[in-house]
């Protein structure tokens, strides 16, 4: 077809409802807006990894939906969440990324997060222990055991992530809010406990759902010529998509040949337990998150939306506690050279996503963005955005494909398919249909 | 050419600058000993661990360098500003360490919106450059460098080594 005029670049595509989402669900900042209080308010978010910290009174602060957290690891060994706002004046009880309170601060003692500001004290399970002056300033209408933090409903649970949820009233523990997506790789994550070896972050001018986006669907590996290279054949197109309660999906394993790019080793001694050699699960959890166990390694990503058009991704790599010095070496040159910051794949995925934020910047003229590829579920099938604008839609109540109307039933997301409840496609043994 | 140590190595270390800018990179390797480690590492505060970002030895990186030209990549060209901050000549005058602080700008091309911010540079890395050094035939070649930066905040990352 010749390039199109405005009359023919503007029609709607000649596709189903479900089949494309208006691009001002990546850009318009109301709807950005909507989606912090109805979505990532009450989503289990996957904030970080226990082992980031490993000892009592370790901490490490984090941000959903601009509200600030802290996590606490008590002298009882749990886990536990608060938001890290002090109830005196709303400073930020501790301002540092991560830490220990077993060393006081200027203004407080050892085992308790002070709030610098006034010295307000809290225990590690967010009581308030300490309020300087008390009786002489509030005379008995404030007092300490009025003015605990504000805890968060928090679970440890998948191999060791933190799950943290800002909304009380959401009906689901982090379990229920799976909806099974994880069963695929559950026993390699808790076979034995985990350890992170890799963190950083990259701050994009771009909409978080264009990362979920990537990260959802595998036809976009023609911009890897690594997995072009390693992938791509029959095993790789028999992966098949499964769509799960909440929006999430996940993605049947394959065999990857390492081998075939040079500077890649082969993997399969170090595989991950209870997964076959060089096998490769991922899983795109709804709203923003990512966890990818590719053979030897986890790679966690989270999604943290700063604006209708700025998204902070962090990433985080994996592997068994149990390591030798050599063996967790090999694990994160595996890891890094495709999945870190100067490896093959991560760097070409985020200018892919960086161009589409360009397009797609605030008050850009609305675009119709395609998911319509229907390849019976297998590698290349769109079904993982469809399914995620699906729920989106429903927790939003608005049209993906028209964001300015209301959530209508009978988006087309996919054929009816049984949730995976385990592996789902070994490599090669699900033939294509 | 220098005659002295710590020049040698001071020669190698900007010469290595000069080449990385201009993504010379099989100048850069023939810097470089048959046997040259190279990694990227950094502490993060985060999760409290030494990490490494990229870890590559002489035949990996010269693997690693072929094939660029078949990945899609930022182009906006890196360039160090470095300091030689200290030089440790062994006593026989074999061997050498040094240490350089760099920072590496990047000059906006096509990696985010180019019609807007083609010819901005800015801050991409900082670190510091912990290198070692065989000195043999009036040359310092390079055996190790461990590029150690302090940044962890990388956004798209890159191809190109530092």
């Amino acid at each position: 077809m010749p390039a199109r005029n405005q009359e023919q670049w503007e029609k709607k595509p000649d596709l189903k409802l479900g089949e494309w989402v208006d691009s001002r669900i990546y850009s318009d900042e109301e709807i950005f807006e909507d989606e912090l209080r109805n979505i990532w308010k009450k989503a289990w978010i996957p904030l970080m990894h226990e082992s980031e910290l490993p000892e009592p009174f370790d901490f490490r602060t984090a941000i959903i939906a601009r509200e600030p957290v802290i996590v606490v690891r008590g002298p009882d060994n749990k886990i536990r969440a608060f938001l890290n706002v002090c109830p005196h004046r709303g400073m930020a009880v501790d301002r540092r990324p991560a830490g220990s309170f077993l060393t006081g601060e200027p203004s407080g003692n050892a085992k308790h997060m002070t709030c610098m500001f006034h010295g307000w004290q809290f225990d590690m399970n967010g009581n308030c222990v300490e309020i300087p002056r008390e009786n002489a300033g509030y005379q008995g209408r404030v007092t300490k055991e009025g003015q605990g933090l504000r805890r968060l409903r928090c679970e440890t649970k998948y191999g060791g992530i933190v799950w943290v949820c800002l909304d009380d009233k959401v009906d689901c523990d982090v379990e229920g809010w799976t909806g099974g997506c994880l069963d695929c790789i559950k026993d390699s994550l808790d076979e034995e406990p985990l350890e992170i070896f890799h963190y950083h972050k990259a701050i994009i001018d771009c909409n978080y759902k264009l990362w979920h986006d990537t990260n959802s669907e595998f036809y976009h590996d023609y911009m890897h010529y690594h997995n072009r290279i390693t992938g791509f054949d029959d095993g790789y197109f028999a992966r098949k998509c499964a769509a799960f309660d909440n929006g999430h999906v996940n993605v049947g394993t394959f065999t990857v040949n390492y081998g075939e790019y040079e500077v890649a080793d082969d993997r399969g001694d170090l595989t991950f337990p209870h997964l076959p050699p060089n096998n490769w699960y991922m899983v795109d959890m709804f709203p923003g998150v990512n966890i990818n166990l590719r053979g030897s390694a986890v790679r966690m990503d989270l999604m943290t939306p700063l604006s209708a058009n700025k998204v902070m991704i962090e990433f985080r790599g994996l592997g068994l506690k149990s390591d030798t010095q050599e063996t967790r070496e090999r694990r994160i040159h595996h890891h890094n050279t495709i999945w870190g910051p100067f490896g093959r794949n991560l760097h070409e995925d985020l200018v892919g996503i960086a161009g589409q934020g360009v397009t797609m910047m605030p008050n850009s003229e609305p675009r119709r963005i395609l998911q319509g590829r229907h390849e019976g579920l297998y590698i290349h099938d769109e079904v993982g955005m469809r399914h995620f604008y699906e729920t989106w839609g429903k927790w939003m109540d608005r049209l993906p494909s028209d964001p300015s109307k209301k959530y209508e039933p009978g988006l087309v997301v996919g054929p009816e398919m049984p949730p995976a409840k385990g592996i789902s496609s070994f490599p090669g043994k699900v033939a294509a249909e | 050419m220098s005659t002295n140590g710590t020049e040698m190595v001071k020669d190698a270390i900007y010469q290595a600058c000069l080449n990385l800018d201009e993504k010379k990179w099989d100048d850069w390797l023939n810097q470089c000993d048959d046997k040259f480690q190279y990694s990227v590492t950094a502490f993060s505060p985060e999760i409290g661990k030494d990490m490494k970002y990229l870890g590559l030895n002489h035949n990996e990186l010269k693997e690693y360098f072929g094939l660029l030209p078949k990945h899609n990549t930022d182009h906006s060209p890196l360039r160090r500003h470095a300091t030689v901050y200290s030089v440790d000549v062994d006593d026989n005058g074999k061997t050498a360490e040094a240490v350089t602080s760099f920072l590496i700008t990047q000059e906006m091309f096509d990696g985010v919106n180019a019609p807007l911010d083609t010819g901005e540079n800015h801050l991409f890395v900082v670190g510091k450059y912990h290198d070692k050094f065989n000195i043999d035939n009036g040359q310092a070649v390079f055996t190790k460098r461990e590029a150690r930066i302090h940044t962890r905040r990388l956004d798209k990352g890159s191809h190109w080594v530092f």
